[in-house]
């Protein structure tokens, strides 16, 4: 009983770590494309009096990446449905230009303002749309709970690895005395932690199977019946193989740590 | 013949140098010398021997054991020197989740024989300080005088070039001190086995040659 609950409170923590840095890494992929979408499915829209070329709105502003002309005859055909052949020409002359502009970086609604300002500069320019607050917010929305979602999990980091270190210091009582004995019979620092690295490297183990066991009912039984169409079609990504070997080395790397701070911080006590 | 301890001018203490307990102590020990130590109290008896295995530096003064100086010693330096040390502690420092018999083999478990080998081991080892049936006990177990010769078992189990001893028969009868005394006289005669025993009372039957040093007052005095 003793044995287990002293496993627990080393592998529950271990958990929580890993836990939060398989779900950052499983919220990371699966909204993916919704972020690169909300980055780069941004245009903004430029009406201008004459056709423009992207170098020459380049020179306007250093951001614009990609300029896309909008076909003025769609735009008439669909305005003018059912008027005759010639008034539609006469549209089409009076019609300005239509553009899509893309832009290298997600910028926030201050550069776009500067943006349009420095094309609604050039006199052939008629008209700039940034859309501005619309893209913003949306993409706003997402960078905050993603940042919220990192503060949330490196706290959780934080405190569990405070509750390891807990837990690592009543090891190091209960097993200093028998590692000073070792040590005045002249036994080397591997001899002398190995039940700690043999004890800790089991629980490493033991963490990184829960976790990924976690995530594989969440990826094969949660996500098929969940109905959420996101989940439904990310099924792949809610899990990968290479996932445990990076939480294993995660916990690893965290129990060696962790024992190797017990270790030398029992050095050299003097009764 | 070579000094397998030298200590010129020793001075140990406490609490940062602020207590001293032997001050200006000086003594040569050669291979083959067997030494018992005797004095008060609280005169520093264990003091001295857990200088001389390298757990208390020297506060001054020059302290040389099997050509290593402790005052500067690495410790990695300290580790090698002490698998050549057999110790026995006033309190055992048995390893009490540990059974007997592995109790008994630790120095050879360090230096890495197999467990074939430490099984043979322990059983003769057991058997010369009489407890055999023992072996799978644990040290809570045992009495405080079978605990005492398990650590003395645990001390010769690897046939060391220093024995330190602390008080080894201070819980034994006559009868079971006697085999102590045997076993330190052997290894002292057959091995050159080099050793410093600190005791309340020298036995009266002994028969090798011996050397009787006496701690007071701070200072370490050779009776002759
Ligand atoms: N770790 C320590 N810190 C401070 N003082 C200590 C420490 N260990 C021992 N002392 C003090 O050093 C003095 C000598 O202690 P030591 O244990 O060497 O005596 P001893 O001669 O072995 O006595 P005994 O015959 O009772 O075992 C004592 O006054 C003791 O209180
Ligand atoms: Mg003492």
């Amino acid at each position: 009983m003793k044995f287990i609950k002293n496993h627990l409170m080393f592998i529950l923590p271990l958990m929580a770590i890993l836990l939060g840095i398989e779900f950052y890494l499983v919220f990371d992929r699966t909204t993916d494309s919704y972020e690169k979408g909300l980055k780069e499915g941004y245009t903004m829209l430029v009406v201008a009096k004459k056709p423009v070329t992207l170098q020459k709105l380049r020179q306007l502003n250093p951001h614009i990446a990609t300029l896309e002309a909008i076909k003025r005859e769609q735009i008439v055909s669909e305005v003018a449905q059912g008027v005759s052949k010639q008034s539609k020409k006469e549209i089409l002359a009076a019609l300005p230009y239509f553009y899509n502009v893309g832009l290298d970086s997600y910028l926030g609604t201050a550069a776009l303002e500067k943006i349009k300002k420095d094309l609604e500069k050039d006199s052939n320019i008629k008209r700039v749309e940034t859309f501005g607050s619309s893209y913003s917010s949306a993409y706003r929305l997402f960078a905050f709970i993603k940042f919220l979602l990192k503060v949330f999990i490196g706290f959780m980091g934080i405190v569990s690895l405070f509750l390891i270190i807990k837990q690592m210091e009543i090891w190091k009582y209960a097993h200093r005395e028998r590692m000073q004995v070792m040590e005045i019979f002249g036994a080397p620092l591997m001899l002398r932690a190995g039940v700690l690295f043999k004890v800790a490297i089991f629980d490493a183990f033991i963490a990184t199977l829960l976790t990924s066991a976690v995530f594989l009912y969440v990826k094969f039984v949660w996500a098929a019946q969940s109905g959420i169409d996101l989940m439904m079609q990310k099924q792949d990504d809610l899990f990968k193989m290479t996932d445990m070997a990076i939480l294993l080395g995660v916990a690893l790397l965290l129990v060696i740590v962790a024992v190797y701070t017990v270790v030398f911080s029992s050095k050299g006590v003097q009764e | 013949m070579s000094n397998v301890i030298s200590a010129k001018n020793l001075t140990l203490a406490y609490d940062n140098g602020r207590k001293e307990i032997i001050k200006n102590a000086s003594f040569n020990i050669k291979k083959g010398d067997f030494v018992f130590i005797t004095g008060p109290s609280g005169s520093g008896k264990s003091t001295l021997l857990k200088s001389l295995y390298g757990q208390l530096k020297p506060k001054e003064g020059n302290l040389v054991v099997g050509g290593r100086d402790l005052a500067s010693i690495s410790s990695r330096q300290l580790q090698e020197l002490r698998t050549h040390m057999g110790i026995i502690f006033q309190d055992y420092k048995l390893i009490n989740e540990w059974t007997v018999a592995k109790n008994v083999v630790l120095p050879l478990m360090i230096a890495g024989y197999s467990l074939d080998v430490q099984e043979t081991q322990a059983h003769r080892l057991l058997k010369h300080v009489k407890l055999s049936e023992h072996a799978d006990k644990y040290p809570l177990e045992l009495s405080g005088g079978e605990q005492q010769r398990v650590g003395v078992a645990r001390a010769l189990a690897k046939n060391p070039v220093v024995i330190l001893a602390d008080e080894p028969t201070g819980n034994l009868d006559d009868y079971s001190s006697n085999v102590i005394w045997d076993l330190m006289e052997n290894a002292c005669q057959q091995l050159e086995t080099t050793v410093l025993v600190v005791t309340h009372k020298i036995p009266t039957i002994f028969s090798l040659p011996y050397r009787h040093f006496i701690i007071e007052s701070k200072g370490v005095y050779e009776v002759h």
